[in-house]
């Protein structure tokens, strides 16, 4: 809010400059903002906090503050509103339809009104705090409500029925408010209303048709309370903020109310012609607010606190704030809380008094007591963090993209929208959807990146969502690509490569790589796709992405990518490490070339070769690979050697002629001979 | 003399070779003593015109010295050609070395690896918590009303759930209460985490952030401790002496609650542009437990005191990076991601 720092001095009666101020406050109240000075006024800018709107949103409140933050009693010199209470007179009613959301409703019916400009003193003040002077009533209005913090709205009287209905706007009801825009309301919005029709959309802004024009002679001036809830969901729903329902949306004291009026009627009377006279007045409010207590533990305020602060100087804190503790003052004492301080329910919230006007500066440093022990380690996120670092080592960057994409992303890569999350109040269509995997996303990387790299190697840690039906789970997952455009060879190879040595340097020796079946295509190469397999228990994937998909984003290079779930892969049991005798003996090797069949697979020729080799195989490579006239043509080398003994030429021919004969009846591959 | 004058024969080849550092000037200097008309040849040549008395003195001498000579210059030769021509192993050792892959980390997880090394050294345990988080731990176990503004649509994420409701996180602090519904004080652990605001992005504002937080509670936690334990972390996060401030604030899960500064890390205090002369930098929020966040993890009311604050990294690795945009780190763009 923005305050006229002179209103404030004469107020608080403080003596310090603006930047002085400015500096108490920040420290012990209140955020300063920002500060303007033109001519004798300065506009000073505070952030209240959400918790204060309920009285520190005016000068006063703010004066208090400061007089407490100096450790002074606010002066009892200031008596505004001091106007005796009047009853129920004259003829106007007032109807409270529903005192949960109209907990008070005061109105008065003031006469012999002359409309015209303020006085200078109160326009200066205004302006100082950034409100537009417009006339008389209107200023005195917005003056009172700067002064006390309460809402005020004044009607012209003549363009009403005389009295005031509080109600739920009717269905399709439409109202012109202040600002000539024309609102069709929600059933749940507050109206104050007469008998014929909505006068104002209640706490947030008044009615175009009953304002105060010059011609206004008589006026029915309003100081209400209203539900915070209510008034929060009307202006939202309408998009408009006014001082009033910045201030009704924090929640304001009912008592205020009573305050606001006289201060006002006061004002009225002095500035808007001689004989205005009060014909009517009717105040609604069931259900009176009374200051309520709290027991506050001295002690215990102290050891949250970590300080001690004496009695009388904690006792000095609240009575300044206007906080009365009651009774004997030992440690445990009774306090009063003033019903404007809504925000005070809490022992701690007492304590918070204590300790930000105490100053937190004060409170010393000091290390807590606490036991000595190793914590238990996150052995997930270890493992993610080494993850990461293999990762790298093997080329790979890490990315971080949005948990979120769209149903056009779905029906890119192949996924159902039914399996997916969906966002209710998602920014864009784009992001409408938690992802359900990542590699979604990192095709959008790869697509951004080649356009600076030939060669792009990305890989995420991320969250992964699923729909399963109604029951959501989501999963810590890892995933990355692999895009080299200078190449012409299929990527798959190079990332296989790469996850082998990833998986190998974690320890997993005993890793199977599966071609996919048909039911889990998605948007993987149908036929350039493994699944990863530890003991028959698959924990990921790494394949090319189908060509169609690369398509669909514009991408003309292949790309292969890899999935890993870190939780089943963490779960997998490592096997123990454990020393295999070096052979003192030669190792020959052999080299083997052949044609095979197009659906004959490489790991089962080397399943084949060592099985029948027995343990005299101890190496099996692939050195070459080509096709020609559709025939495919391998050639190995394979590392032959006994722990026993130097073979011997007939030895080592009698074993490979029996891993050949065995090829070519077992895999009807032919070999060259 | 004539012994003297055949010694220093032999000594002058044998310091001119000495010096010698290519065969060509070699095979000369051996041509000069041994070679037809050769210093030592002449020598030798002459014996026959001299005494025989003399003959019998110079003429081993001579010869000797000319096998020396043979062989000095046959293993001199043999050095020279073994000799490494340094000239032609010259390299240009500034051009550039064979490029090898190597990948980079993300800043934020470089940012999160130095807290929690930090951390865990004062004895912190590292806890996570789910992404997509229930209603209740994300605010009503932490207190905030059910009219609460941050409810709003247009700040909070809602998924469509057929069941209870559900939000994608607004902060890390619903896993106080998950862990505090399994574990009994004393305690103090961090919690990182990615967490999610719905509000449209600018150069400042992104919706999905990474957030940091520590909860500590025992019987007696206090301010002092808050404010020992931040000052510890952000020395030596900043590796210098960084200095702790405390300002009000209101948090619907801490109270009292405080935002917290630290003195600038370019100025120390002393104000500067980086600080926009303040002398201190806003960093996060904080505040003493709640009672009623107690409540809802299952401990009695007002039996234990803790502390919890929060900061986000970005803010952090904007501050430490010097990056401009907080966009960048969900951008996926490796000319960002490969500065770091």
């Amino acid at each position: 809010m923005k305050y006229s720092y002179n209103w404030l001095k004469k107020l608080s009666g403080t003596k310090k400059s603006p930047r002085e101020l400015a500096d108490l406050l920040t420290m012990r109240a209140f955020e300063f903002e920002d500060m303007k000075t033109e001519g004798k006024e300065t506009q000073m800018e505070f952030s209240i906090l959400p918790n204060r709107g309920h009285d520190a949103l005016s000068h006063i409140g703010m004066a208090r503050e400061i007089c407490a933050c100096e450790g002074r009693k606010f002066p009892p010199t200031l008596n505004v509103g001091s106007v005796p209470p009047r009853l129920n007179v004259g003829k106007i009613k007032v109807e409270i339809r529903d005192t949960k959301i109209c907990p008070r409703y005061s109105g008065a019916v003031l006469e012999n009104i002359r409309v015209g400009a303020s006085p200078k003193w109160m326009q200066n003040r205004l302006l100082a705090c950034g409100v537009k002077p417009i006339n008389n009533i209107v200023d005195i209005t917005n003056y009172v409500m700067l002064e006390t913090g309460q809402p005020l709205h004044a009607f012209d009287e003549s363009k009403t029925t005389g009295n005031i209905i509080v109600r739920k706007a009717k269905k399709g009801e439409k109202i012109k408010l202040l600002d000539e825009k024309i609102y069709e309301l929600k059933e749940n919005n507050l109206v104050i209303a007469d008998s014929e029709k909505a006068l104002a959309l209640a706490g947030v802004m008044g009615g175009f048709d009953s304002s105060i024009t010059s011609k206004t002679t008589s006026i029915i001036l309003e100081s209400a309370n209203f539900n915070s809830t209510s008034i929060r969901k009307a202006r939202a729903a309408h998009n408009i903020i006014t001082e009033s329902s910045h201030r009704f949306e924090r929640e304001i004291d009912p008592n205020l109310a009573e305050t606001g009026m006289n201060r006002a009627i006061e004002l009225l009377k002095e500035f808007c012609g001689k004989s205005v006279e009060v014909t009517a007045f009717a105040d609604t409010y069931p259900k009176k607010v009374k200051p309520w207590r709290i027991k506050l533990d001295i002690n215990y305020a102290n050891s949250l606190l970590g300080e001690n602060i004496p009695i009388s100087k904690i006792k000095n804190i609240l009575i300044n704030l206007g906080i009365k503790p009651l009774g004997n003052l030992v440690s445990k004492w009774d306090v009063e809380i003033p019903t404007r301080r809504i925000d005070l329910k809490s022992q701690e919230d007492l304590v918070e008094e204590i300790g930000r006007v105490y100053g937190y500066e004060n409170i010393k440093e000091q290390s807590p007591m606490v036991e000595v022990k190793t914590p238990p380690q996150n052995v997930k996120r270890d493992f993610e963090n080494k993850l990461r670092d293999i990762l790298i080592g093997l080329g790979f960057s890490e990315v971080m993209n949005y948990s979120f994409y769209g149903a056009d992303d779905i029906a890119k890569c192949n996924l159902k929208i039914e399996d997916h999350i969906e966002v209710s109040n998602a920014l864009s269509l784009d992001q409408q959807y938690l992802r359900r995997n990542l590699v979604t996303n990192l095709l959008k990387n790869i697509n951004l990146n080649l356009k600076n790299f030939p060669k792009v190697q990305i890989f995420e840690i991320g969250k992964k969502f699923r729909n399963n039906k109604g029951n959501f789970a989501e999963y810590d997952h890892l995933a990355g690509a692999l895009v080299d455009s200078l190449t012409k060879e299929t990527p798959f190879f190079e990332l296989k490569g790469k996850i082998e040595a990833l998986l190998l340097n974690l320890g997993y020796q005993n890793v199977k790589f599966e071609a996919l079946t048909n039911s889990e295509i998605k948007f993987w190469h149908q036929n350039r796709t493994a699944k990863l397999l530890i003991d028959n228990q698959e924990f990921g994937k790494v394949g090319e992405i189908n060509p169609r998909i690369l398509e669909n984003y514009g991408i003309k290079k292949r790309v292969a990518v890899f999935g890993i779930k870190i939780s089943i892969l963490l779960e997998m049991k490592l096997p123990e490490k454990q020393y295999h005798l070096i052979s003192k003996f030669p190792v020959v090797e052999r080299d083997l070339s052949m044609f095979i069949g197009k659906n004959t697979k490489y790991a089962d020729i080397v399943s084949n070769i060592q099985k029948n080799g027995g343990n005299l195989v101890k190496d099996v490579g692939l050195f070459d690979i080509f096709e020609k006239e559709g025939e495919k043509s391998l050639a190995l080398r394979l590392k032959i050697g006994s722990n026993a003994k130097t073979l011997t030429s007939e030895e080592i021919d009698a074993v490979m002629k029996k891993i050949i004969f065995a090829l070519e009846k077992d895999l009807k591959v032919r070999v060259r001979k | 003399m004539p012994e003297k004058e055949i010694k220093d024969i032999g000594n002058s080849f044998f310091e001119e070779i000495s010096k010698l550092s290519d065969e060509r000037a070699l095979y000369a200097v051996k041509v000069k003593y041994v070679g037809r008309n050769g210093i030592l040849t002449k020598i030798l040549k002459n014996l026959k015109n001299i005494s025989s008395e003399q003959r019998k003195l110079i003429g081993p001498l001579a010869n000797n010295l000319r096998q020396e000579i043979e062989n000095a210059f046959e293993k001199r030769k043999k050095e020279l050609s073994e000799q490494i021509d340094w000239e032609k192993e010259k390299l240009d050792v500034t051009l550039p070395g064979k490029k090898v892959e190597i990948g980079r980390l993300h800043p934020i997880t470089s940012v999160y690896r130095e807290i929690e090394k930090i951390f865990s050294s004062m004895g912190f345990e590292i806890v996570e918590g789910p992404e997509l988080e229930t209603d209740w731990y994300n605010f009503t176990s932490l207190n905030f009303p059910f009219d609460h503004p941050a409810r709003d649509m247009q700040d909070t994420f809602w998924v469509k759930s057929p069941k209870e409701k559900m939000v994608l996180r607004t902060h890390t602090s619903p896993v106080q209460v998950r862990y505090m519904e399994k574990r009994k004080p004393p305690f103090r652990i961090i919690v990182p985490g990615r967490v999610y605001r719905n509000e449209a992005t600018d150069a400042a504002h992104e919706h999905t952030l990474h957030q940091f937080e520590a909860l500590v509670v025992g019987n007696d936690i206090n301010v002092g401790n808050f404010k020992h334990i931040a000052k510890q972390f952000f020395s030596a996060f900043f590796g210098k002496n960084i200095d702790i401030r405390l300002r009000p604030s209101f948090f619907p899960f801490t109270e009292p609650s405080f935002e917290f500064d630290i003195s600038c890390t370019v100025c120390g205090g002393k104000k500067c542009p980086s600080c926009k002369n303040a002398g201190w930098l806003e960093i996060g929020g904080a505040g003493m437990v709640n009672q009623n966040v107690f409540v809802s993890a299952g401990y009695p009311r007002n039996k234990y005191q803790g502390f919890a604050w929060g900061f986000g990294i970005e803010r952090l690795a904007m501050m430490k990076y010097k990056i401009d945009d907080i966009r960048w780190f969900e951008s996926g763009d490796l000319r960002f991601i490969k500065q770091f």
